[in-house]
């Protein structure tokens, strides 16, 4: 499993402007997801318990919040850019 | 003689299967045994580099608009794999609500019947896939991955 997104890369540059290079380090934001990803998977796990003590078919939110945050880590190496005539943003997640 | 082969052989001396039918059964009994003496090993022999290789990494999306709007995607193939099989741990009451909005968005795909093999068989068959759409206006879109 790959690392949640450590950097987003933002560039914007127009004509008549001066480009703009912002560096967004996301990782500062790992603590507080991390916060809310525990406290996610609490809740996951005692749903999931309810609904296999009910004998209900589905009780997969703790695999789904776990596949979640995999997800999250794969999105590392994307890039989006937009341009037209007057603007053109390019965004890097790495 | 296996406990199953015994089996076979009782239901085609009872006549409950033909000869034909036996035939098939004990077939398929010794093709399972074969694969369970099949020694335990890595599935691909040798440097298994250049396969890497060869498969796609990213899922590229181009779409140059004739008013002069660019855009330019480039998503893991990872990415695109981890959130197909999301979609088999979708709570039901909510992938039926995906369903119906898809379909009323004249995108009529069940994501329900979304298995583990076909999704990887659907990644697998995008290295040859490509999408290349000229519209009248003189936009273009390309889809691929490389």
């Amino acid at each position: 499993m790959k690392l949640p997104p450590m950097i987003l890369n933002l560039k914007v540059a127009s004509p008549h402007r001066r480009p703009v290079h912002l560096w967004l380090p996301l990782f500062l934001l790992w603590p507080f997801a991390l916060l809310l990803g525990g406290l996610a998977l609490g809740v996951a796990l005692v749903a999931d318990g309810v609904l296999v003590l009910r004998g209900r078919r589905y009780h997969h939110y703790t695999v789904l919040l776990a596949r979640s945050f995999a997800a999250l880590g794969e999105t590392r190496g994307t890039v989006i850019r937009f341009s037209n005539e007057k603007t053109a943003v390019d965004m890097t997640v790495r | 003689m296996s406990e199953d082969r015994s089996r076979i052989l009782d239901l085609l001396a009872g006549g409950k299967i033909t000869a034909e039918e036996a035939e098939r059964l004990l077939d398929a009994l010794d093709a399972r045994k074969g694969a369970a003496a099949a020694p335990a090993g890595p599935a691909i022999q040798g440097d298994p580099g250049p396969l890497i290789a060869a498969l796609p990494k990213y899922l590229y999306v181009k779409v140059l608009a004739a008013n002069g709007d660019n855009v330019d995607v480039k998503i893991p193939i990872v990415l695109v794999r981890s959130g197909l099989k999301l979609t088999s741990l979708i709570p039901p009451l909510a992938m039926d609500k995906i369903n119906d909005t898809m379909s009323e968005h004249g995108m009529s795909v069940d994501f329900n019947n979304f298995k583990p093999e076909d999704i990887d068989e659907l990644i697998g068959g995008l290295r040859d896939m490509e999408v290349n759409v000229d519209a009248k206006n003189g936009d273009t879109v390309r889809v691929y991955c490389a």
